[in-house]
């Protein structure tokens, strides 16, 4: 048993996300009290195998359109073909653009009014609300690979992306 | 003990983003405080994205700002049932077994296994630092902090 247990290299129990995060995380449940270790140790764990499974359905979806980049889109898709995912995440996400334009909404103010969320969960498109969207004139033409272009402005990336890469 | 711990967390948020926007107004910091507090670490999501996308995919920003979104919302959807069954079963304290059960009543069958593995490799490494540092809270703290 611990040699079997020993022997499976692959298994580690450094976790990805910091803890502290994801016990605010779960706190923001009232009904939470106290959480045990184990609790937060596996809640840790299943969401990085939960966020592993919906980057590579992502990814399968964006190849299935013949992109190399992965967008809002691709994730919609992914969470729309898992039935468990779906039921909890699909009216979470923001709603789809103009069909003119699926991948960037040029019109953040004509967004439809969802339905109240169910009691526990919060609305996911008051985060993309607050943000201003930046180069609407750069809407690319769907499903156009003859003009694909770089959809991330590398001045941008490295202006918007001050997060060191290496984390203690 | 508490505020300690506060500190200890705004200090790591320091220290990993640089808020390159003037911060002359407290309350649009503390906003920004609060957002960062209720997802998970874009670095750490796209890391793992990456990890498991083929080499030549990339992640569009908008595509890792909704994953932070799904991936909270996954932790407050696990939390909130296993919530409900400890209510149920007058007890005060979330467990393993009740994350454990939370995840098949949802649907997430398929982590049973892995999760299985992970917990008694969790618990091995639990024991022997037990043995260690003789339960020592302080300790017991800094490692997290080290983890």
């Amino acid at each position: 048993m611990v040699m079997a247990e020993e022997e499976e290299s692959g298994v580690s129990i450094q976790l990805e996300f910091p803890k502290g995060r994801v016990k605010k995380i779960m706190a923001l449940d009232k009904d939470v009290k106290r959480v045990s270790s184990e609790a937060l140790f596996l809640v840790s764990r299943s969401t990085e195998l939960f966020l592993q499974f919906l980057a590579e359905k992502s990814a399968q979806v964006a190849i299935e359109k013949k992109r190399k980049t992965v967008n809002l889109e691709h994730i919609r898709e992914a969470v729309k073909r898992h039935q468990p995912t779906r039921d909890f995440l699909l009216d979470e996400l923001p709603p789809p653009s103009q069909p003119t334009k699926p991948d960037r909404p040029t019109q953040p103010a004509g967004r439809p009014k969802l339905d109240p969320p169910p009691r526990g969960t919060r609305r996911i498109d008051l985060f993309f609300r607050k943000p201003e969207l930046d180069d609407p004139a750069q809407a690319q033409p769907p499903e156009n690979p003859a003009q694909a272009q770089p959809p991330e402005n590398p001045d941008q990336d490295q202006a918007q992306s001050p997060v060191p890469v290496d984390e203690s | 003990m508490g505020d300690n711990n506060i500190g200890k967390v705004l200090e790591r948020e320091g220290f990993k983003y640089n808020f390159t926007a003037a911060a002359s107004d407290t309350s649009a910091q503390d906003e920004v405080i609060k957002e960062q507090d209720r997802l998970l670490p874009i670095a750490n999501v796209g890391r793992i994205m990456k990890q498991i996308l083929p080499p030549n995919a990339k992640i569009s920003k908008e595509a890792k700002e909704t994953m932070q979104e799904c991936v909270s919302e996954f932790i407050s959807f696990v939390t909130g049932e296993a919530s409900d069954k400890c209510h149920k079963e007058k007890r005060k304290t979330v467990n393993g077994d009740d994350i454990c059960w939370a995840l098949a009543t949802l649907g997430f069958d398929d982590y049973s296994e892995p999760l299985k593995r992970y917990l008694h490799k969790y618990r091995e490494f639990e024991g022997e630092r037990a043995n260690q540092n003789k339960g020592n809270n302080n300790t017991y703290e800094n490692n997290i902090a080290n983890i």
